[in-house]
């Protein structure tokens, strides 16, 4: 069994498309998304029976009026500015950052710290094993629910070959939490400035890790001497470089209409398939 | 020497946990009285930090040997201040894998 | 008067659209609040920027002092202090400075000090005046120095112009904490509507007044019909262009081409004559 994560760093990038296709080049029977800020993934993959759950996340303050004497210490103390009186006290769930500061110094012991629900994981069961989850606004992504939409998926798992994730954007925990017994990382990166500088971002994590790791460029035709700088650093780096994906409006609407985009044939599917051949190489499977 | 192990169940039946930081438990095995015991990772649900945690507590048992997948960048540094060593586990059970190090199939992680 | 551009979704055009509007209003201001991933001075190229540091308090413990008696690291939330080895060890990327290990050291032990955690960039080009916020890599949040920003121009009379962090987080709440209209940039794929219906809900939660730029956009009615059935107006539409592409790509001002440049000024006319309603 093997796992693959695709990471881009920057959003919009094309990573959740790739993903999607490589699903479909793969059949690949089990897939996660840990891109739980905005998952897109079950838009194009979510056949089967879904089953969700509550995610418990951080612990929030909360005041309990009956043992609350007014005296204000807790939003004296309080570096959030997550406390405001209106006729009494009352903690801001969208500004309490969890601290736990207001229990050391409420005097009545008025102030517990409990479980919010900062979202749902959701699996899908069917021919296929599909995890996800979904943050509520204002909650973060985190290590650990990235850790939990894998684990849902691992618990979940029989024989498969090949698993894909489709990874968190950005650079922190959540990502390193996507690289745990990841086999390999694909980086889907574009031909601009704020592109590459992301990518190098993610590949300084990626090393720490000693993750397999490989790029490729997307809509590379936008900008030709980007995306040579881009396979040259690659090269430089000792980094698989594994293909160039173009520009097409009729990737969107392949998409809108919920269908793969390597189901036509056309330069953008043909290129995706590239792709995934030097990957499934890489992978050596 | 004391050899920690993080594990997704509990005992030397266990595989090894493919977190570090989010295991489940840790199984601290002594090899002069031959006795593994279990215990159970209070911090694996926190937010983030996790990693950091784990490292307290296998330094905290006076571990010698830690057996794992991989550790991250500030567990290392915390490693690096003591005398443990790291090596890499093989895909199999806590007990496979002790057996393995014992009889130096292993190899050093860092 | 306060302006965010927002987007569920990375990559929908929140800084093509910030920094063009920004450029071309008048006396203007652009503060760039994506502080992971800061862009904005890839556009608003300055030659002679000021840096200010934003800092934090992190803790320093007096090993002299300190007892053992681990209080401290039992206490922090957040796994920022952990007891190895003998002597506490504080791990500040961790550490939401919230001040609750020197409040329970009984052996008072525990200092504050400074660490940095980002800084603010400052300058001008043409007649913008342009803010941009970057985090240290590593720091788990980005709010205090978003916040600094805010404090930076909150007693302006000049337009201002947020370019949002991308998401639904943290960030991006404080980054319209101050706004008095909100623009939504979406692009007309299944992916950009559910990430628009996102973010829509959260300036809801606000209660901000929204409108809407469809960018990259193309014959599809997905956000159109979002907007007819929610009642939000569409300010513009920014087509599928690969010149317009191309020229963003590379860190410049679309808007500086005039067949584009009309599109960026009746999005900001229409945009200025809402907020004032």
């Amino acid at each position: 069994m093997k796992q693959l994560l695709i990471l881009s760093g920057k959003g919009g990038t094309g990573k959740t498309t790739i993903a999607s296709a490589f699903i479909r080049l793969a059949d690949a029977k089990a897939f996660a998304d840990c891109d739980v800020e905005a998952p897109n993934l079950h838009l194009l993959n979510h056949d089967g029976q879904k089953e969700s759950k509550p995610y418990l996340g951080m612990k929030k303050a909360q005041i309990k009026e009956d043992l609350c004497i007014d005296c204000g210490a807790c939003q004296r103390n309080c570096r959030f500015g997550a406390i405001d009186f209106k006729a009494k006290y009352h903690i801001d769930p969208y500004a309490c950052e969890g601290c736990a500061v207001c229990t050391l110094v409420c005097p009545t012991n008025a102030i517990e710290m409990i479980n919010s629900i900062d979202g749902e994981t959701t699996i899908f069961r069917g021919n296929r094993l599909f995890s996800t989850a979904e943050l509520n606004m204002g909650s973060g992504n985190s290590g650990k629910l990235v850790t939990e939409v894998k684990k849902n998926l691992k618990d979940n798992l029989t024989n498969e070959e090949l698993i894909i994730i489709d990874g968190s954007p950005g650079i922190g925990c959540p990502v390193i939490a996507s690289l745990s017994g990841v086999d390999m990382v694909l980086i889907v990166t574009e031909p601009t400035l704020s592109g590459i500088s992301d990518m190098e971002r993610i590949l300084r994590t990626a090393k720490i890790f000693k993750v397999k790791t490989a790029i490729c460029v997307n809509k590379y035709d936008t900008n030709i001497d980007l995306t040579q700088k881009i396979e040259t650093y690659a090269l430089a780096e000792k980094i698989a470089f594994t293909g160039v994906i173009p520009y097409d409006k009729k990737v969107v609407e392949l998409i809108n209409s919920r269908r793969s985009v390597v189901e036509e044939d056309f330069s953008v599917s043909r290129a995706i398939k590239k792709v995934f051949i030097s990957v499934t190489e890489l992978l050596s499977i | 020497m004391i050899i920690a192990v993080p594990t997704s169940t509990s005992g030397e039946k266990s595989f090894i946990s493919e977190n570090f930081g989010r295991c489940n438990f840790f199984y601290i095995y002594d090899t002069d009285t031959e006795i593994g015991k279990v215990y159970t990772n209070i911090y694996k649900d926190g937010q983030h930090g996790v990693g950091l945690r784990a490292a307290e507590f296998v330094l905290n048992q006076k571990a010698d040997i830690l057996i794992t997948p991989r550790v991250g960048e500030k567990s290392l540094e915390m490693f690096k201040l003591s005398q443990i060593k790291i090596y890499e586990c093989q895909n199999e059970t806590v007990k496979d894998n002790i057996t393995k190090f014992l009889n130096n199939e292993l190899k050093e992680l860092h | 008067m306060q302006i965010a551009v927002l987007s569920g979704k990375g990559g929908t055009g929140k800084t093509l659209v910030s920094v063009n509007l920004a450029r071309l209003a008048k006396d203007s201001i652009y503060v760039d609040c994506d502080v992971e991933e800061p862009n904005g001075l890839l556009y608003f190229k300055i030659p002679n920027i000021e840096e200010e540091i934003v800092y934090t308090k992190y803790p320093v413990i007096d090993h002299d002092k300190c007892i053992g008696c681990r209080k401290c690291t039992n206490f922090c939330q957040f796994n920022a202090m952990a007891f190895i080895l003998g002597k506490v060890r504080v791990f500040k990327e961790l550490c939401h400075s919230c001040g609750g290990c020197k409040i329970v050291c009984p052996a008072k032990a525990i200092e504050e000090k400074e660490k940095e955690i980002g800084k603010i960039k400052h300058g001008y080009h043409d007649s913008t005046e342009v803010f941009s916020g970057e985090m240290v890599l590593g720091e788990e949040s980005g709010v205090p120095i978003i916040k600094a920003l805010l404090n930076k121009v909150e007693n302006s009379n000049k337009t201002i112009f947020i370019d949002s962090p991308p998401g639904n987080g943290c960030s991006v709440m404080e980054s319209i904490r101050d706004a008095d209209y909100c623009i939504l940039a979406a692009e007309p794929s299944i992916f950009g509507l559910y990430n628009l219906n996102m973010v829509y809900q959260l300036t809801k939660n606000f209660q901000k007044k929204v409108g809407l730029v469809i960018n990259k956009s193309t014959d599809d009615n997905l956000i159109r019909e979002f907007a007819a059935e929610n009642e939000v107006k569409i300010l513009g539409e920014i087509p599928m262009d690969l010149e317009l592409a191309k020229i963003n790509s590379e860190g410049n001002f679309v808007s500086q081409i005039s067949r584009l440049g009309t599109i960026f000024e009746d999005i900001l006319a229409q945009a200025l004559s809402e907020v004032s309603l």
